[in-house]
């Protein structure tokens, strides 16, 4: 009952509080925009185009190798509990894991897989 | 009543508040009025802003030539109020009348703006009214319920406006290219330039450059120069200011605004004595990285010998075209030009950076010497000849070329390296009314 009595208190103060900003906000600056202030600023000349656009992303390499280090991440947390158990054996072989890796980043880069264009 | 004074009391807290802080401006500048505007920028008590929605004063600086001034009306209306526009150096505007006139340097100008932004924070002077009519030249309300879309899947005309058209990208995918138009006065772009592109994504896919804004051209030493010999130390200072100051815009359009507040300082009270400290400069430009990791990254821009085969763009393209060789004062100086290979971007800034420091030295050695006065001139943008539009004129027919194919941001710095004059300057008259 005390948890519903704080969030209605908390939800009261967030309507009060926007009601006076807007009101603060209303008194303050009563002033609306005129159409040739709405129109986005290109240096002086009104867009003819809807900027509303489809355009390419390019984000397959990048979107892959996320999905490799993400994968990775995943096998570290079973790796991890292994590591107590063998030591420095199973350090050496996560090393190669990360290496091979390391590669792929290596390759992308030399590709320009990382740059949009 | 007492509710009256809490709100005079506010609006004078805030008034005296907005008072503390630089005035902020947003100029729209003809060719001979940049300079003044670059040094109205190292005032303390003024900010030169990107966008006249930041700013409180429109300052429309030097002279331009006939006719209305491309996009000032809608500047002007964008500026929030209070609004108030300042004609510095020039003519009465036809489109904004009611305009203060300043004429004078940059002190009498800081004077009266401080004046008349008091004034209007007070309210003792009332806002610009808007020069536009308050209706949309394009019906934006749509035919949805809550005034979206038009015909179509995609909506049509969505708000009014068309959507972008459609065209091949380079994996041969039919995806959206739209047009738009930048400019002439956008910080991202030299003052006056206006381009047409089009875009997918943020990839330029065609490039148009837009009329040309007619102002009246300046008259420099350089200008002086082709009539009357002129001591090669004066030349050699104002270009290495000259180059010194396209350094400072270009830092700032790179983000780098503390190094190109240090050159802009430096250029203005320039002299060959400032020699160690430009270089103390050119070194923490180039250790900011800007040059090899930004500037240096960009593939295209190259402008090859054949284009433009003068000035620091031919030089940095390995042309040995200079004017001062056939000088004799500058033969007696053993002038040989810093000749770059690659001709590209940072090919430009290292080969500017270069000249500021040749330009020292022989300023430091020029003794009483004078140079040129017979109809043509080495300028910092390349060889000027009596009567003749500058060789570097030529670039802007070229921009389309350099720029298809680049993003947007390394579109913008390519310009940048051009040092372009993108105005229509008409004849040059010197004081004596001599036409050129």
């Amino acid at each position: 009952m005390a948890a519903l009595g704080s969030a209605l208190a908390v939800f009261l103060a967030t309507v009060l509080a926007v009601g006076a900003a807007k009101w603060a906000g209303d008194v303050l600056n009563p002033v609306t925009l005129t159409i040739p202030e709405r129109v986005p600023f290109a240096g002086g000349i009104p867009p003819d185009y809807h900027a509303w656009n489809r355009f390419h992303i390019r984000w397959y390499t990048m979107a892959l190798l996320f999905l490799a280090f993400d994968m990775e991440m995943v096998f570290m947390y079973p790796w991890a509990v292994v590591f107590i158990r063998e030591g420095l054996v199973s350090l050496v072989e996560m090393m190669m894991f990360i290496l091979i890796l390391l590669v792929g980043i290596v390759y992308t880069w030399r590709e320009r897989g990382f740059s949009w264009a | 009543m007492a509710r009256a004074r809490v709100f005079v009391g506010l609006k004078e807290t805030l008034g005296r508040l907005a008072r503390s802080g630089p005035i902020p401006v947003f100029a729209v500048t003809a060719a001979d009025a940049i300079n003044a505007v670059r040094d109205l920028g190292l005032r303390r008590e003024v900010e030169i802003v990107a966008t006249p929605r930041h700013a409180s004063v429109l300052l429309v600086a030097g002279r331009f030539g006939e006719g209305p001034i491309a996009g000032l009306s809608q500047i002007h209306d964008q500026l929030p109020l209070p609004r108030l526009t300042v004609r510095w150096n020039g003519e009465v505007l036809a489109e904004i009348p009611q305009a203060r006139l300043v004429a004078g340097d940059v002190v009498e100008l800081v004077d009266r703006l401080l004046a008349l932004d008091a004034e209007i924070l007070a309210g003792a002077l009332a806002s610009e009214s808007p020069l536009l009519p308050d209706v949309d030249a394009v019906e934006w309300r749509g035919v949805g319920p809550y005034g979206h879309g038009g015909s179509g899947m995609t909506g049509g005309t969505p708000f009014g406006r068309p959507l972008a058209d459609r065209a091949p990208d380079r994996d041969g995918l039919e995806l959206d290219q739209l047009p738009v138009s930048v400019g002439p006065w956008v910080g991202a772009l030299p003052a006056g330039l206006e381009l047409h592109v089009k875009l997918q994504g943020d990839l330029i896919q065609g490039v148009e450059v837009g009329p040309k804004v007619a102002v009246m051209a300046p008259v420099d030493a350089f200008v002086r120069a082709l009539d009357v010999p002129t001591p090669v130390k004066l030349l050699e200072v104002e270009r290495a200011r000259h180059h010194l100051r396209w350094l400072a815009d270009v830092l700032v359009v790179h983000g780098l605004s503390a190094l190109g507040l240090w050159a802009l300082r430096l250029a203005h009270d320039l002299s060959p004595s400032d020699r160690s400290e430009v270089e103390r400069l050119l070194s923490a430009v180039r250790k900011s990285g800007v040059i090899k990791l930004v500037v240096g990254r960009i593939r295209g821009g190259v402008v090859s010998p054949g284009v433009v085969g003068t000035g620091p763009i031919g030089r940095a393209a390995g042309s040995g075209d200079d004017a001062r060789l056939d000088d004799q004062s500058y033969q007696e100086l053993q002038f040989q030009p810093v000749i770059g290979e690659t001709g590209d971007t940072a090919a430009r800034w290292n080969q500017r950076m270069a000249e500021v420091v040749q330009s020292l030295d022989l300023a430091a050695r020029a003794e009483e010497r004078t140079a040129f006065g017979s109809g043509c001139v080495e300028g910092p943008r390349g060889l000027i000849v009596s009567k003749q539009p500058p060789a570097s004129a030529s670039l802007l027919e070229v921009l389309p070329t350099l720029l298809t194919g680049l993003e947007w941001g390394d579109a913008v710095s390519v310009v940048w390296s051009l040092d372009l004059d993108a105005f229509a300057t008409s004849v040059v008259l010197l004081p004596s009314g001599t036409e050129t």
